[in-house]
């Protein structure tokens, strides 16, 4: 296994009885870098996390994880990784050092190797002034930090998050990835999953998962490009079906309702904003307003998942590809 | 090897933390034996005295009269009416006023005086069995001791004579501490045993502490030290306050009876480990734990129901209970002051006991992820 590559997964199946939960998986994630699984619940994100920290048997297929072959040797990875499981699993009746030292322990550091370790990860993730503190009483992002804290004791070359931001507030979340980012610059790989699309953003690579297959993997900005090509419009209507039924012989890219208003993509080459906004008046549709708009990784989604995270017909039948 | 014991002691240490800030562990660790104790040792006590008593005497002579007034004076009876005709006493029991009467008949002091059989007759309202098992014997011996005193000593009447060794008194007390102590660590061990894994499958610590290089065992033998160390303190406790508020003798070795107490909570905690492997969540867990452990002991050790009067198959059944070996080990060891050579038996029958559940425990432990 050459050296900056941390883990090494191919062909990796998982199946539960008839239900195959991960299917054929195969990727390489490079040291120091973030590499974001993004899916819906229940696509395979946390059944590969568990198979790669020897949680969970491998049906087929090959994962290495910091030089360590996971599935012959589930239990010898276990000293290399850091994990930060889907629910908050710390003791929430023990203290903020009860819990450090507990996990301490675990990961076979003591008196003042465990000492110097919880100092450095302490401050790393401002937890100083919360020793004494139960950590049943913080909040989630001082309760994510805490986990993060025990997962990162051992200094291990990767760490697995699992979803690590559920339930925790915008600015804690922010906050939460500033440390993740610092972390693979000092070179810790990270490997994270999450639905928030937004969170994906701040990743090297992602990885897209539909029902247990990696169905697209890039960066963020050549998912976009190759999913979604094109100029995103957000035009907002009067009457979204109005809209919709005017732009269908404009010969536009995509049009997705999102609440009140409609995404509009159009080609490299296609209408500016004042020209779209012309074009949709001119067939009758009340458009109150045309702005540029983002293409964000949720559109790539929405693209790569099909129609079936769609919820309306409405939006099916004013596809124009 | 070193590294196993200081992963163990982490997780002994995090496990006395849990106990110790959860003040209902605590309640229920050292507050429940306590309680229990006083409940048993005072509220329901199996010695039946001040049984309200009716007296029939249709003698009238001092033989009666002394007959009556000593069964009164033996304690047991409070004498409560006095009937005129033997018709009288269906309508006493009916109302429930008397659960005895003593029917002395015409003749008692003559034929006492013959030597001839003497009958006097007790009657006992049966619809409370207990009461009425005892009321009987008592009153058959101080009919007895009063009737021999009296003139009967030349006829020497034949029969057994009962000597009640190690408990002369029958002191129900002494039981009911030994059978406390069963109850308790059956109890406590496997609930808080079964409580503390179920919840950290349940809040996914768990999967979390697989992630780490700590061993299935390492998990175990941490988690289960200090709950032995609960148990100790419990026997203690509750041998502690037997003796001084109950004056339980303890006749034998003390070092026979933590043996043997160690043994049986070993199985006990197997039972809650057993039971929080196979339940998922912590309430099916401590359900699992009381039908595993509390129920059979508490119905099938012989503590409140002989084994002796069971019929064949709860008999057999009550084999497969370890706390039948440990309340027979401690009652030894206690009243007869018997040494291990004598209650071996149960002290193998419990070895057996406790490394098959922990044995089957660990096995299902292993399982549980894959």
């Amino acid at each position: 296994m050459s050296h900056d590559v941390s883990v090494r997964v191919k062909d990796l199946t998982k199946r539960f009885g008839e239900f195959v939960a991960v299917h054929d998986v195969s990727f390489e994630v490079r040291k120091g870098e973030i590499f974001g699984y993004l899916g819906a619940n229940g696509a395979g994100k946390s059944t590969t996390i568990r198979m790669l920290c020897g949680l969970l048997s491998v049906s087929s297929g090959s994962a290495e994880v910091a030089g360590v072959d996971v599935v012959h040797r589930p239990n010898a990875v276990r000293r290399a990784i850091g994990y930060m499981s889907q629910k908050f699993s710390l003791y929430l009746d023990l203290t903020v050092a009860d819990n450090l030292e507990f996990f301490g322990g675990a990961y076979d550091l003591f008196g003042r190797t465990f000492r110097e370790r919880r100092d450095a990860v302490m401050g790393e993730l401002a937890l100083e002034t919360l020793s004494d503190e139960l950590t049943g009483s913080l909040p989630g992002g001082l309760r994510q930090r805490l986990a993060l804290a025990c997962a990162l004791l051992h200094e291990p070359e990767v760490v697995f998050l699992d979803e690590p931001t559920a339930g925790v507030d915008p600015g804690a979340r922010r906050n939460f990835w500033r440390l993740i980012r610092r972390l693979a610059d000092e070179g810790t790989t990270i490997f994270v999953t999450t639905h928030y699309m937004d969170e994906a953003e701040y990743c090297d690579r992602v990885g897209l998962m539909v029902a247990g297959e990696l169905a697209a993997l890039d960066t963020p900005e050549r998912l976009k490009r190759n999913f979604v090509p094109g100029r995103m419009y957000e035009v907002h209507g009067a009457d979204v079906g109005e809209v919709q039924k005017a732009a269908k012989d404009l010969g536009l890219l995509g049009i997705e309702p999102f609440g009140a208003i409609l995404h509009v993509r159009v080609a490299e080459n296609g209408p500016d904003a004042q020209a779209l906004r012309r074009e949709l008046s001119r067939r009758g549709a009340r458009v109150t307003s045309v702005s540029d708009a983002e293409i964000t990784l949720e559109d790539v989604f929405l693209r790569v998942v099909g129609g079936a995270a769609k919820a309306s017909n409405a939006s099916e039948e004013a596809r124009t590809t | 090897m070193r590294r196993f014991f200081r992963r163990t002691k982490a997780i002994a240490h995090k496990e006395v933390l849990h106990i110790v800030r959860d003040a209902r562990a605590v309640y229920l660790a050292l507050g429940l034996p306590v309680v229990m104790l006083m409940l048993f040792g005072y509220g329901i006590s199996q010695d039946v005295d001040h049984i309200p008593l009716a007296i029939v005497d249709q003698d009238r002579t001092p033989a009666s009269r002394h007959l009556s007034t000593s069964l009164v004076a033996a304690g047991d009876f409070v004498r409560e009416a006095d009937l005129v005709s033997p018709d009288d006493v269906e309508a006493a029991f009916r109302r429930g006023s008397v659960k005895a009467v003593l029917v002395i008949p015409f003749g008692y002091q003559r034929n006492l005086a013959r030597g001839a059989a003497s009958q006097a007759q007790l009657l006992v309202d049966g619809s409370d069995g207990t009461t009425a098992t005892i009321a009987m014997g008592d009153a058959a011996g101080i009919a007895q001791a009063t009737a021999s005193g009296r003139a009967v000593r030349a006829s020497l009447s034949a029969g057994p004579r009962v000597r009640v060794r190690f408990n002369p008194a029958m002191v129900s007390t002494y039981n009911m501490v030994s059978g406390v102590i069963v109850l308790i660590l059956s109890m406590v061990a496997s609930l808080l045993t079964a409580l503390t894994v179920s919840r950290e499958w349940e809040r996914g610590s768990m999967e979390q502490l697989f992630a780490t290089p700590v061993t299935r065992a390492e998990i175990i033998i941490g988690k289960l030290i200090p709950y032995a160390g609960l148990g100790f303190v419990q026997t203690l406790l509750v041998l502690t306050l037997g003796s001084y508020m109950f004056e339980l003798p303890i006749r034998g070795s003390l070092v026979t009876l933590f043996t043997c107490s160690t043994l049986f909570l070993l199985a006990m905690l197997g039972m809650g480990l057993l039971a929080s492997v196979i339940a998922k969540s912590q309430l099916v867990a401590v359900q699992f734990a009381m039908l595993l452990s509390y129920m059979p002991v508490a119905m099938l050790s012989g503590f409140m129901f002989p084994i002796e009067n069971m019929p064949w198959w709860l008999q057999g059944l009550s084999m497969a209970v370890p706390g039948r070996y440990y309340l027979t080990a401690l009652r030894g060891v206690l009243l007869k002051g018997n040494g291990l050579h004598v209650v071996l038996g149960n002290v193998v029958a419990l070895v057996i006991f406790a490394a098959a559940v922990l044995a089957l425990a660990v096995r299902r432990f292993h399982r549980r992820l894959m």
